[in-house]
């Protein structure tokens, strides 16, 4: 690290200043105290934009709303490819709206995470994971950036890199890699405003005016609270935390399916378990495409589903670490 | 022969014979070897830079030229098998299936060999923990990844229509 990157550094995070210049405790601090902050301002900011979303080959652009007001989290999100719906989240309660079918479905948030908010747990425990570093300042949609590298402290996630706005600390553009340093997945604003620019009114659904007649599915939001389904994964790579344990309905299942997810603060698993019907599977499958992995195992008369943004050894690991409790 | 080529190169052929010579010269492989290596002669005794005479030296030479590639090539599950898109999740998140790796004594049959009007070489895949290749098939990815990612795509309204008869019925 250059003492021009590692002084302007501290200029801008000027808590964590130190007296000894080239310490490396104080780079490290450097980079978690940028972590931390990057953390914050996807839920404290205000931000509105486009970004775009490559996962493999595949891109999608995607219209993103936020606004802090007070402490409370609006958040309006309108996916520009495809059929039109639109998700607005207050806190931890998501409505999405179906303009087609006519339908308002309420969830509460688990999993779901919108970029810029892809992180989902404070930066040290991320750092228990992850060796957490600055990269380079460089200049990125017309705004200072300043990177900063995820390292993975094992095989079992993907390197990350992650460039924070640094007047406010937003992540605007999102670099995922393989293990061959080839970029798989990657986030980018493609415009984007910040703070004041950002009214509470843009966040206001433009489906709720007319949603008096549609259907509202509140079933999901009932499915979102933790039970205990009977099943634990054994062997859960270090680092990865339970986050919850669900049963979900899902088409075509006469029985709600057991869903168990996991997070390093990054990456994010979900383990499914359910009846191995027709057509039964005799064998393990797996799929991936950019960073996610998709995996599947015959367990007896039960099936299981691993699906994560992971490598496909880790989803394996998971997998097939799956019993009854 | 050598001495034709010989008295070609140094002009000492008349008409008919430089004719001939140069016939012969082109007509086998050794007559050729024979021209480029006196012309190599030549050169060195000459004190120039000695030009490259076999197709080998020139192919390395030109190679050694070439740019080098740095651009990543595709993985090559992913050109190789074809894709079965599944549009997935309101194309907020998406997932392409790009290979099918079956764990547990995956032989693969003979119809895999052709996906997508492609051959399919089954060693260039990357095992891992002794999977093999077998045909993409109908995964349902996209139920799961739309629990995981919770991104509401039009399966999960069709979920609330089929529910709706059994909710009825209570």
């Amino acid at each position: 690290m250059t003492l021009a990157r590692a002084s302007r550094a501290r200029r801008l995070v000027p808590v964590l200043a130190v007296g000894i210049a080239c310490s490396a405790q104080a780079a490290n601090d450097d980079a978690l105290g940028w972590l931390q902050r990057a953390v914050q301002a996807s839920r404290s900011a205000s931000y509105a934009g486009t970004f775009v979303h490559m996962n493999g080959d595949r891109l999608s652009t995607v219209r993103i709303t936020h606004v802090n007001a007070g402490g409370d989290e609006t958040e309006r999100i309108e996916p520009l490819d495809g059929p039109a719906i639109e998700i607005v989240r207050r806190n931890e309660e998501m409505f999405c709206y179906f303009p087609d079918a006519k339908t308002v479905r309420l969830d509460r948030r688990i999993t779901a995470r919108f970029f810029p908010s892809i992180l989902n747990a404070p930066a040290e425990t991320i750092a228990k994971s992850y060796d957490v570093k600055l990269g380079k300042s460089e200049r990125v949609l017309g705004y200072d950036c300043q990177w900063i590298r995820l390292d993975p402290r094992d095989d079992k996630r993907y390197p990350q890199r992650l460039c924070a706005e640094v007047n406010s600390g937003l992540v605007i553009r999102a670099k995922t890699f393989d293990d061959h340093r080839h970029v798989i997945e990657q986030y980018t604003f493609t415009d984007l405003r910040v703070g004041q620019q950002v009214a509470r009114s843009d966040v206001r659904s433009i489906f709720e005016a007319r949603v008096k007649r549609w259907t509202t599915d509140a079933q999901p939001r009932e499915e979102a609270k933790s039970v205990d389904t009977g099943w634990i994964v054994a062997d859960a790579p270090k680092g990865f935390q339970k986050v919850t344990e669900i049963k979900r309905t899902l088409p075509g299942r006469p029985q709600p399916v057991s869903q168990i997810v996991y997070t390093d603060g990054v990456a994010s698993i979900s383990v499914f378990v359910e009846p191995n019907s027709a057509p039964v599977r005799t064998s393990e499958a797996a799929t991936e495409e950019g960073t996610t992995t998709f995996f599947v195992r015959p367990m007896g008369d039960q099936v299981v589903t691993v699906l994560g943004e992971v490598p496909l050894a880790t989803a394996q690991q998971v997998g097939r670490s799956v019993s009854r409790r | 022969m050598t001495q034709e080529i010989s008295s070609l190169m140094d002009g000492e052929l008349d008409h008919n014979e430089a004719g001939r010579a140069i016939r012969s010269c082109c007509a086998s492989r050794e007559a050729g070897d024979t021209w480029q290596t006196y012309h190599l002669i030549g050169d060195v005794l000459r004190g120039g830079k000695p030009h490259p005479t076999s197709t080998a030296e020139r192919v390395r030479i030109a190679l050694a030229d070439e740019p080098a590639i740095i651009a990543r090539p595709k993985r090559v599950y992913e050109t190789t098998i074809g894709r079965v898109a599944i549009a997935a999740a309101a194309s907020v998140a998406t997932i392409g299936v790009v290979g099918w790796i079956g764990t547990q004594g995956g032989q693969m049959p003979a119809s895999s060999a052709v996906v997508a009007g492609k051959a399919m070489p089954a060693p260039a895949v990357q095992p891992v923990a002794n999977t093999t290749v077998v045909p993409p098939a109908a995964l349902d990815v996209q139920d799961y990844l739309t629990a995981h990612r919770q991104v509401p795509s039009p399966e999960s309204y069709r979920a609330v229509n089929s529910r709706a008869p059994a909710a009825a019925a209570r």
